[in-house]
């Protein structure tokens, strides 16, 4: 699994690529909680390079998004298709984060 | 017509035929299925004796035929045979071809024997080609020749060894519909072969030969939409497997992942039910991360080319116990999706080992 990093003004946009099952998903943790460490709390997850996920990845986004909302920050996922947004759907996931088409729209509705 | 007991054949230490019993009636058309190297044609070349059996009895017309006395050839006549590669007489003519046996052995007068040789040939469609040589014929013509020949020496029985095989797709219907006649024309026959369609449309029974021996044996009704025995039902419904044991909670994902991949690829599944399929035994495989700190789990994933049907088999020893049901897991993400992604999930207990079965839903 690769992250791409990109700091914006109303939050970061952490972009996921490949897969996020059993075996990556602790690394998804890893890398939001060093930032986390850093003083970042507001994140954008762009899910447009994703191809994967398992409950596991789905866990690691509930862990990483309950220590956001301690924070007082925010978590928006964006761009999810093809796979993903299959699993999110037959979990019932897509109900627990709000959820944009696209990296523009989040970034707008984290300014607001 | 014909009674066979106990019937067996080695190859040296090799079982290939082990307590073949079964009674064929006058009239009958019984079909021999079964996966290649499984003693079907052996079977039928110990019926016409071009392999000797090792035991059993083998009785026709009240005439044990292995007994030393019997007269073979004459058996052969009554009892005739059509191969896979044809047989032909390369050097004769199709005329020639089929008046052989009846003036050389049923010293049938030649003028008799071309006539019927001739009747023979409109029968199967060939009239034209008697002065042919089989050189000059298409290999399904060659093998209607081959059957006109066979029955030139009147056989009150015909066994067929694999008749289509050697046959390109686009002529294996015409000796299909040659043999379909005989059937209507009350021909007893024992008809080896891998044409399924073909099989149950002709049989009154059909014989499932495995491993040496008649495995099932029923109406076609039974043994192409009822079968009734496991190995049966993976023959007819064309399942292919593939196998992985998993010993640690500590398994590698990826390996295993790239192995389910190769054998969608060789099934030619397509993408989603690669994904939904890879994302069920993940899943799986997290719930079961306890079970498999005591004991091994066995996967099986099957997939039916006849039915499209993709399923994950799960087995593990130690107590009983329903994984799925068992599940210390944090959340119920991994069941819903599990849930969601299958069909139908069944456990059972059996010979000391939980069972798990999960059929996908059709993608």
């Amino acid at each position: 699994m690769e992250f791409q990093i990109q700091k914006e003004t109303a939050a970061t946009v952490v972009a996921v690529i490949g897969r996020m099952d059993a075996v990556t998903a602790p690394e998804y943790e890893k890398k939001l909680a060093g930032m986390m460490d850093e003083g970042e709390k507001n994140f954008i997850i762009d899910f447009g390079k994703l191809d994967y996920i398992s409950s596991a990845g789905l866990r690691a986004l509930l862990m990483t998004g309950k220590r956001v909302k301690s924070l007082g920050g925010l978590m928006l996922l964006a761009n999810i298709g093809g796979a993903v947004k299959d699993v999110f759907a037959i979990s019932g996931f897509g109900t627990i984060f709000p959820m944009h088409d696209t990296v523009q729209s989040a970034l707008g509705a984290a300014e607001e | 017509m014909i009674q066979i007991k106990h019937l067996s054949k080695k190859f040296g230490a090799l079982e290939v035929l082990r307590d073949v019993s079964i009674t064929v009636r006058k009239g009958e058309v019984i079909s021999i299925i079964g996966p290649s190297g499984t003693g079907k044609s052996t079977f039928l070349r110990c019926i016409n004796l071009l392999d000797r059996p090792s035991g059993g009895s083998i009785v026709i017309n009240g005439v044990d035929i292995l007994d030393p006395k019997a007269d073979v050839p004459a058996i052969r006549r009554k009892m005739n045979m059509v191969f896979q590669s044809f047989n032909l007489y390369q050097h004769l003519s199709v005329m020639d071809n089929l008046t052989l046996g009846p003036v050389k052995l049923l010293q049938t007068g030649r003028q008799e024997a071309e006539k019927k040789a001739l009747e023979l040939l409109k029968l199967v469609g060939l009239a034209e080609k008697a002065d042919s040589f089989p050189d000059e014929l298409s290999g399904g013509q060659k093998q209607r020749v081959a059957i006109a020949r066979c029955l030139a020496m009147e056989p009150s029985i015909i066994l067929f060894d694999e008749p289509t095989s050697a046959l390109d797709p686009t002529m294996v219907s015409e000796v299909l519909a040659v043999i379909r006649r005989l059937a209507r024309d009350g021909m007893t026959m024992l008809i080896v072969t891998h044409e399924m369609k073909f099989a149950r449309d002709v049989s009154s029974r059909v014989l499932y030969m495995d491993e040496g021996v008649i495995y099932e044996e029923g109406p076609p009704e039974q043994i192409f939409d009822n079968p009734q025995k496991e190995r049966t039902k993976i023959f007819i419904n064309r399942v292919r497997s593939f196998n992985y044991r998993i010993a640690s909670p500590d398994y590698d994902l990826y390996a295993m992942n790239a192995e389910i991949e190769l054998f969608c690829e060789k099934q030619i599944l397509p993408l989603k039910s690669r994904q939904s399929l890879q994302l069920l035994v993940e899943e799986v495989l997290q719930i079961c991360a306890d079970t498999l700190r005591s004991t091994a789990i066995e996967l099986a994933i099957t997939h039916s080319e006849k039915t499209g049907e993709i399923k994950l088999l799960v087995e593990s020893g130690g107590a009983e116990e329903n994984i799925l049901e068992s599940a210390a897991l944090p959340d119920e993400l991994g069941l819903t999706i599990i849930r969601n992604l299958t069909r139908s999930i069944a456990y059972k207990r059996d010979g000391g080992q939980n069972r798990l079965t999960l059929i996908l839903k059709e993608q």
